[in-house]
């Protein structure tokens, strides 16, 4: 898209649209950021020289998409706020570090390529196809590549689970409650938890309409891409639904 | 060789069932989903196992399957998601053989999405549409009301309604060498004239498209499809006329007179037994271990070690193969379940109806 095209699709934009975008945009960078960390510390957990590369690879690619989304924020002249402090990325990013702490790898990977990743590579292509191209390009490459890092997650965990069924689902199930419940709460109807630290004003959900998008579609959206993922590894289809089941809406 | 015996695809048939399934799974210390919460879940939920499935023959013998959601959301039966549904239900399918399953049935909506077109579902496993034994229960509901109220069936005048459909058209060939008058109603008219021109030899066989013309005549009824307007049939109907609703969704609610019961339901003698236990839950009735027959069918092949497509839709039931599954489904002690309606439990009624007309 040349200057021209950017410039006019930022003029077409109400400043509403454009807050909202923003809005979502700021949640996408700190959501990348919070990988690219993840990532990092997983490369210090694995024993393998090849899977330390691997995860710093899969760390400079999350950074890489954080500074994407920051150029196409800046595109409509919005200036994100990315905090990986803010309320709710901050405790996924805890949950990650206490699994880390533990020395538990396949934990980590749930967290950062089943929960994430099936989290972003579903929201990202709902985004993708309700946003204007300036937006939507972004969202869904990004989106191609996210699901990458679930396919490769699979293979790692269905192998992973084979070994023992009932100790891997006790565990996944486990960082399912202090992980997705995060996330279940963050695209859930209303923030209950208060602000989430990254909007831009009030909570962008009841605005989302306005731009084609909606927190039911997102959230539905995402727990199935997170269920597909449960049903590749291997979790039984009546386990996975109890999991999801629970969660806040 | 398979690692389950059978799998049993289905789907909830309203958002109060879908409630009470996902009211369980989310256990006691969770509120309960008000409906428009329901509504932006299960609509996302791609098709899966909800329970593991044991059914318990009378003979000892065993059959283990699972029991598939298709998650065909409750309001969304119509054809205007025809394309949708077909995609859950396929889903419901591959599920199926990702399970191990030898065998599956196509339980509720699914095989009439299908029409018979099982050609389009995986290869590796036997499909049935469960259809078979449907109507053996469906007869047997029949014969048994006929029983309680002491009415001869060869002195009944039987108006099947969806005459024409797979159901409807298998239980005109069963009841033709046994009921007085056929009264066959449906909306196609040529495939009306057929299965009139099949049977007329056998007894005599009335046929039309206007219900409530046709009613008026019958006094016992099958509906084999579900009506766009029940009070079109009953309405219409002479007073203490018998019903049997055998279509889906069932929507033909009692009224002064007429007396509804549900058709197509039996129950597993030997016992069910579900993990996570949703007995009670999955299969809402009055009574235990009570089934859908196309889900029944399932569970009785595989009893029998019979892992064989054996209803194919499309018209293709023939009365020796009604008697057929109803025989196996004896052997394992799979039975007519007391008859019953949207209500609770109406076999008294039936008798009262014999009570008032010998007074």
């Amino acid at each position: 898209m040349n200057a021209l095209e950017q410039q006019t699709a930022t003029l077409s934009m109400t400043e509403t649209e454009r807050g909202v975008w923003g809005d979502i945009l700021s949640q996408a960078v700190t959501g990348e950021l919070i990988g690219a960390m993840n990532y990092q510390t997983l490369s210090l957990l694995y024993g393998d020289a090849a899977e330390k590369i691997e995860a710093l690879e899969h760390a400079a690619g999350e950074q890489r998409h954080a500074v994407m989304f920051r150029r196409v924020a800046a595109s409509i002249d919005f200036e994100v706020r990315a905090d990986v402090d803010a309320p709710y990325w901050a405790r996924v990013r805890a949950a990650f570090l206490n699994r880390a702490a533990m020395g538990d790898t396949i934990g980590c990977v749930i967290i950062q390529e089943v929960m994430l990743e099936s989290f972003a590579v579903a929201t990202y292509r709902q985004i993708a196809n309700a946003a204007p191209p300036i937006i939507g390009e972004t969202f869904g490459a990004i989106a191609t590549e996210e699901a990458e890092h679930v396919g490769h997650a699979v293979a790692l965990l269905r192998g992973e689970r084979a070994r023992d069924p009932e100790a891997f689902d006790a565990s996944a199930h486990a960082v399912h409650e202090e992980v997705m419940t995060t996330l279940a709460e963050m695209v859930a109807r209303e923030d209950r938890a208060g602000h989430c630290g990254l909007c831009q004003g009030s909570c962008v959900k009841p605005s989302l309409p306005l731009v084609g998008l909606a927190t039911t579609e997102l959230r539905g959206s995402a727990l199935r891409q997170y269920l597909l993922t449960l049903d590749a590894i291997g979790v039984p289809g009546e386990v996975s639904l109890t999991w999801v089941a629970g969660l806040p809406v | 060789m398979s690692s389950l015996d059978f799998a049993l695809i289905g789907h909830m048939e309203s958002w109060s069932d879908a409630s009470a399934v996902l009211g369980q799974l989310r256990g006691p210390s969770c509120d309960p989903l008000p409906e428009e919460d329901l509504r932006s879940i299960v609509e996302w939920l791609p098709p899966r196992t909800i329970c593991r499935v044991t059914a318990h023959s009378t003979s000892g013998a065993n059959a283990r399957g699972v029991y598939i959601d298709a998650f065909i959301p409750p309001d969304r039966l119509d054809s205007r998601f025809l394309r949708e549904n077909l995609g859950r239900v396929i889903a419901a399918a591959e599920c199926a053989k990702r399970e191990g399953a030898a065998l599956a049935t196509l339980g509720g909506f699914s095989s009439i999405l299908l029409e018979g077109r099982l050609d389009l579902l995986p290869e590796g496993i036997s499909f049935t549409t469960g259809n078979t034994l449907t109507v053996a229960l469906i007869v047997r509901g029949i014969e048994r009301a006929l029983s309680l109220c002491g009415r001869d069936l060869r002195h009944a005048s039987l108006l099947i309604v969806g005459a024409t459909g797979d159901i409807g058209s298998a239980c005109a060939r069963w009841f033709a060498t046994r009921v007085g008058r056929l009264i066959l109603c449906g909306r196609n008219r040529s495939r009306l004239t057929a299965l009139e021109r099949e049977l007329e030899s056998q007894c005599r066989v009335e046929r039309g498209t206007d219900l409530r013309e046709l009613a008026a005549r019958a006094d016992l009824v099958i509906c084999a499809a579900a009506l766009p307007g029940p009070e079109l049939l009953l309405d219409s109907l002479p007073a203490s006329a018998i019903v049997c609703d055998a279509g889906y969704p069932k929507n033909v609610f009692a009224s002064a007179g007429a007396i509804v019961f549900f058709g197509g339901l039996g129950v597993v003698s030997g016992g069910l037994a579900m993990r996570p236990d949703l007995e009670g839950t999955l299969n809402r009735h009055p009574y235990p271990h009570v089934a859908h027959g196309c889900l029944l069918e399932g569970m009785t092949l595989a009893l029998e070690r019979r892992f064989e497509a054996f209803s194919r839709g499309r018209g293709q039931i023939t009365p020796g193969r009604v008697d057929e599954i109803w025989e196996i489904a004896q052997r394992h002690g799979i039975e007519l379940a007391p008859l019953f309606n949207h209500a609770g439990p109406v076999e008294s009624e039936i008798v009262e109806l014999r009570e008032r007309s010998q007074s």
